[in-house]
């Protein structure tokens, strides 16, 4: 237990080091949320009076929505980030001592998910200027969603790296799932503007809990069977996905 | 070797005294007085991707080998020969299709973890992070193995002195030429004192004076106890450094030996070859070599005489002292014995891939 615990810091410190060299690729990941807050909340505004709509302002439908769409992003990019190092040989290198293989699936995990709850944070920040005013309590729970579906995507992500270790591979599974998940879960607009088969499609999809979760979340609304819902779901989903990152990571052909 | 014996008494359930005495011996002469540190039976690796059988790929076909504690033990291939296959293997990261394997006592099937500590890896490509400084890579590396902070610094800062790493070590590894990036490779392969070093083509690619560099290190490493395996397609590198010299082929092993023995046993005698000034004194010399009974064959190639023989050593005055009879002037002279490349050339039919810089 003791040796898990000293690799996995080992290993997420070496990463985290990586990355404080090049803090870039932390503010290349706002870039897009900051755009949406920008240039697509203000597009909101009109249809906030539109009859349906189920929040009274923009801020708080869209941020709590933007902070999903952006776990949902960058996490599902975070292969990228291990393509090189599969290439030169390093995770090989890594493979071959006796480090705790949980440990190393932790350390890269754990890496994207600090990654993320720093942005989800800048982006809370940033919204504040908006009129975004949350539940303080609320946002603690929300960003431990964040957590889990962070795990989630960056263990389905760092697997596929793994198995197709090409970057255009990497690019194409990853949108061919993301895209219509994220388009499916109600972040951009309502679902309840939606036509009733896609309401229907969007009710088996996770994010749309997520979404759903994170707006109840933000307003302080704790004690709603979304946000338990949700929970539930991502935990068994970051539970499912870790296990097979361990299992990529032992026995992947590199 | 005596293996034959526990996996004839395999077959009956109850050894009997004397076929247990048997075992003791057998396994005694196995680990303690042969020293076996690595025993692969029967290795074989199929690479399959996805169902289809067609594109599955066969790397190593069936391959069996024991390395003794302390030699150098090398492994000699083209491209494709399926030499990094049976180290990654060894290296238990990636599962063999098929056979067993021992290393230092240990099932590599089950005692994968035991297997680690002990033995280290350079793999072909090496493994730095492009974006650490070399003394960053190896601290890393220490702490893989268990070693404290402290420890870990220590032991960097005894590599980058004992292999004179010091002018570049606190350079990224980006920065580095291909021989910086091996030392550092091979640094990282031997943090933890590991009792087996695996190493996959340390020198290919690299300008001479590089390549002896590492050389030296490994030479170093050997006389301090360190069994090594290593691949390679440098003939010269396998002649000079390696006690043995399996000859991979196509994901089988067709010879294993002594480098020395090897050319004995695949190409008997020696070559001695003659430049002369003339081709007049050069075709009077082939007819009066061709009659004396030590000369074996003989091979005219432009103005030089190939003269084969038994024993060059012995041959060579008799040549000279035929030739000085006659009158006959050479510019040059030389004595050559078969290298691997004729060894491989004359095994497989086909020539090691020899990039030269
Ligand atoms: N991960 C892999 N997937 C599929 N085929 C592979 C893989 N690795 C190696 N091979 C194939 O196995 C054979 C042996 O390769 P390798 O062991 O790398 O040879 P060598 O190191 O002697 O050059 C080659 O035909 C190679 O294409
Ligand atoms: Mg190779």
């Amino acid at each position: 237990m003791k040796k898990f615990l000293i690799d996995t810091y080992i290993i997420l410190k070496e990463e985290l080091r990586i990355l404080i060299r090049n803090p870039f690729w932390v503010f290349i990941g706002l870039f897009e949320p900051v755009v949406y807050l920008l240039l697509f909340m203000p597009f909101l505004k009109g249809v906030t009076s539109a009859p349906g709509f189920p929040a009274e302002s923009t801020s708080r439908f869209f941020v709590p929505g933007l902070i999903v769409m952006t776990a949902m992003f960058n996490s599902s990019y975070s292969g990228f980030g291990v393509l090189d190092l599969l290439e030169n040989g390093f995770i090989e290198r890594l493979r071959v001592t006796p480090v705790n293989r949980l440990s190393l699936v932790l350390g890269f995990v754990l890496q994207s998910v600090i990654v993320l709850l720093i942005q989800s944070i800048i982006i809370c920040i940033i919204s504040l200027f908006f009129g975004y005013s949350p539940s303080f309590t609320g946002l603690v729970l929300l960003f431990l969603l964040v957590l889990l579906i962070a795990i989630t995507l960056s263990s389905i992500s760092y697997s596929i790296a793994f198995l197709v270790k090409d970057g255009g591979m990497l690019a194409s599974v990853i949108n061919f799932f993301v895209l219509p998940l994220f388009l499916l879960s109600g972040i951009m607009l309502p679902l309840s503007f939606a036509p009733k088969i896609i309401q229907g499609i969007a009710m088996v999809n996770p994010f749309t809990y997520a979404v759903n979760a994170s707006r109840f979340l933000s307003d302080g609304l704790i004690a709603q069977n979304t946000v338990v819902i949700a929970f539930i779901l991502f935990i068994i989903l970051s539970i499912l996905t870790l296990q097979w990152f361990i299992r990529v990571m032992k026995e992947t052909v590199a | 070797m005596k293996r034959k014996l526990p996996v004839s008494i395999r077959n009956s359930p109850i050894p009997s005294f004397k076929q247990l005495n048997c075992i003791v011996i057998s396994l005694t002469k196995k680990y303690i007085m042969n020293d076996i540190v690595i025993e692969v039976n029967q290795l074989r690796k199929i690479f399959s991707s996805g169902k289809r059988k067609s594109k599955s790929v066969e790397a190593v076909k069936g391959i069996d080998f024991n390395v003794t504690k302390g030699e150098i033990f090398g492994l000699l291939g083209p491209n494709g020969a399926g030499k990094t296959t049976t180290l990654r293997i060894l290296c238990t990261l990636i599962s063999p299709t098929g056979g067993n394997i021992n290393i230092l006592g240990y099932d590599l099937a089950k005692y994968q973890k035991e297997i680690r500590n002990n033995i280290g890896y350079v793999s072909q490509k090496g493994g730095l992070e492009l974006r650490s400084t070399g003394r960053e890579n190896l601290i890393l590396q220490a702490r893989l193995y268990g070693m404290s902070n402290i420890e870990a610094e220590d032991r960097a800062e005894y590599l980058i002195e004992k292999l004179e790493l010091q002018s570049f070590a606190d350079r990224k590894a980006k920065t580095f030429s291909g021989g910086q990036k091996r030392l550092f490779d091979l640094s990282a392969g031997i943090i933890h004192t590991p009792k087996i070093l695996f190493l996959d083509e340390p020198t290919t690619g690299l300008d001479p004076q590089s390549r002896s560099h590492i050389w030296n290190e490994v030479t170093k490493l050997h006389d301090e106890g360190t069994t090594i395996i290593l691949t390679t397609h440098y003939l010269e590198e396998a002649d000079v450094l390696c006690s043995r010299v399996a000859i991979i082929n196509l994901g089988k092993i067709v010879e294993l030996d002594n480098p020395a023995v090897l050319k004995r046993k695949i190409i008997s005698g020696d070559i001695i070859t003659l430049n002369f000034e003339n081709g007049i004194s050069l075709q009077t010399a082939s007819g009066l070599l061709s009659s004396e009974s030590f000369v074996k064959e003989i091979k005219t190639v432009d103005t030089l005489l190939h003269v084969y023989v038994d024993e060059g050593d012995s041959a060579l005055p008799l040549v000279m002292s035929v030739l000085h009879k006659n009158n006959l002037s050479i510019q040059t002279v030389s004595l050559s014995r078969p290298t691997l490349d004729d060894v491989f050339l004359k095994l497989t039919g086909r020539k090691l891939i020899d990039e030269k810089e």
